[in-house]
């Protein structure tokens, strides 16, 4: 947005909170004093957390906690694989959310966490106390999934599954690969962050394979029974990769009966339950995940790894003062997506306004859009729009959302444009 | 004067007309994708700057009724009620 069409769009939602407000005089219930929202995460979630309690009540003051002064998206990360884009074209910075919204941002780590006096400790020492906190720390990783594969096997085998070293990895491991080689690429059973994001990154690897080393292949090794847009990604690998011939690029296999258990490092073999043995050059695992550590340390997940919380309002079931949004927090039917972190920021940030107004919280509305590329001039995507049922539980409207139309070649192209178009309107939307 | 007056009149009764719906939840979304910042980049997306409620409106609800094709915005606006598309139509226009 241009700096004219921000101020704009700040004095409308003052005029806006005007309204809300009339005769409240400012936040009366904290004695003059001005509410401080903390957000720790600054992923999509909690950019965009931060980014809209700031337009949606300039009184609130806003603190964005995040370790890395520059975050490196995960969406556009499968691009690397298929040569389209570097790590520099998906690295953002904080500055517009300082400059233009007023965000305090502090670089550091949160070391602990005081719920009963509702205050914060940094790494650094400082300590920061909240009216209300918002947590977006995403992912980690479960370790002890698969024998042999943890955090110092992951230097050599990359999950790749935060953008960053560990897909510059990945792709340097691909050009390395001698033509012929196979790829093993393991995936999780639900839920996990970004459902379609392995089929992508299969399509995308397949790409650059076709033209540099096309006898290679890659043996997608699946928990799951099916996939994310499953129809659409094995149309677009039988377009373009030979799907289902003898030659085919790319190979599905379920093992949902037959889980991997064990990662042979020297011989770079993966062998399941029933003892079947797979052998890659280029080995992408992708292990199951829970809530980032913090909120696993925090008492903020329960037994599934994952945080609940009362969607309306994104508050924690164990503590009404903390609120948890994106890939961290349990909203599914919602899948975890940047898109869908950016869609419950919103919803949590006029939740927040509201309680800290003593207002009522307005109807949630929740949305999801999740474009794949299969190819270059090929896209295929999946919506969701999400409300309340009558039993307070998020559901999908009826009727609404699904999955690209059979795509013919134009359509394809279209949403493939559409793709690219979204990444960066998103990155607008949440940083800029 | 008198005609500015009965302008003011009628767009707050047409604000009124939607008090119940709280636009913004939904509206928020639509940001995601349409930004302002289209107006500077050769984007696909089309900004929604510039249209008027009665337009966006209108376009809301030939995109729910499959009176125009498109790839993406069909699947989306039948998650809507009429209304609540009036609703969203009225405060984009305005934001």
């Amino acid at each position: 947005m241009t700096g004219l069409s921000r101020r704009r769009f700040l004095q409308g939602f003052a005029g806006v909170g005007a309204g809300v407000l009339s005769g409240c005089g400012g936040l009366p219930f904290f004695s003059g004093a001005k509410a401080h929202v903390v957000v720790v995460g600054g992923g999509f979630g909690g950019a965009t957390a931060a980014k809209y309690l700031r337009l949606l009540d300039a009184n609130i003051q806003v603190t964005l906690i995040e370790p890395k002064a520059k975050y490196i998206t995960c969406p556009g990360s499968n691009w690397l694989f298929a040569g389209l884009a570097g790590l520099d074209q998906l690295t953002v910075d904080y500055q517009a959310l300082q400059d233009k919204y007023g965000i305090k941002l502090l670089i550091d780590r949160v070391s602990s966490l005081d719920a009963g006096q509702r205050r914060l400790r940094l790494a650094g020492g400082q300590s920061v106390s909240y009216d209300r906190l918002i947590m977006s720390p995403g992912i980690d990783f479960r370790w002890d999934a698969m024998a042999g594969y943890d955090q110092a096997a992951a230097e050599q085998f990359p999950h790749a599954w935060q953008a960053g070293p560990q897909t510059l990895m990945l792709a340097r491991q691909l050009q390395a690969m001698p033509d012929g080689g196979v790829v093993l690429l393991a995936v999780p059973a639900d839920p996990y962050r970004c459902p379609p994001g392995p089929y992508e990154r299969a399509s995308m690897m397949a790409y650059w394979l076709k033209q540099h080393k096309p006898r290679s292949k890659i043996l997608i090794l699946d928990a799951k029974r099916s996939f994310s847009k499953q129809a659409l990604f094995e149309a677009g690998w039988t377009k373009h990769y030979g799907y289902g011939t003898a030659n085919s690029l790319i190979e599905w296999h379920s093992l949902a009966d037959n889980p991997l258990l064990e990662l042979d490092k020297p011989n770079r073999v993966l062998t399941s339950e029933f003892g079947d043995r797979f052998r890659g050059d280029v080995l992408n695992i992708i292990p199951p995940q829970t809530a980032a550590y913090i909120a696993l340390q925090q008492g903020l997940a329960d037994s599934t790894g994952w945080c609940p919380v009362r969607p309306l309002t994104g508050q924690s079931l164990f503590d009404d003062f903390i609120h948890v949004i994106g890939d961290a927090a349990h909203y599914a039917p919602i899948p975890k997506s940047a898109f869908a972190a950016n869609s419950e920021a919103k919803a949590c940030a006029l939740a927040v306004t509201s309680l800290l107004n003593q207002t009522p919280v307005p109807e949630a509305h929740w949305l999801n859009t999740c474009y794949s590329l299969i190819a270059p001039d090929h896209g295929i995507s999946v919506a969701g729009v999400y409300k309340l049922d009558a039993a307070d539980a998020i559901a999908p409207v009826k009727g609404a959302g699904g999955v690209s139309a059979r795509a013919d070649a134009q359509v394809a192209a279209a949403e493939a444009d559409y793709t690219r178009a979204v990444y960066r309107n998103l990155i607008a939307d949440t940083f800029g | 004067m008198g005609y500015v007056s009965a302008a003011l009149l009628a767009s707050a009764l047409s604000s009124m007309a939607y008090a119940e719906i709280d636009a913004r939840a939904m509206a928020f979304n639509c940001w995601n994708c349409h930004t302002d910042s289209n107006l500077d980049a050769q984007s696909s997306i089309p900004s929604l700057k510039n249209l008027s409620a009665q337009q966006i409106q209108q376009a809301l609800l030939d995109f729910k009724y499959d009176k125009r094709p498109a790839t993406l915005m069909p699947r989306l606006a039948k998650g809507y009620s009429d209304t609540e598309l009036a609703a969203v139509a009225e405060y984009l226009s305005r934001h």
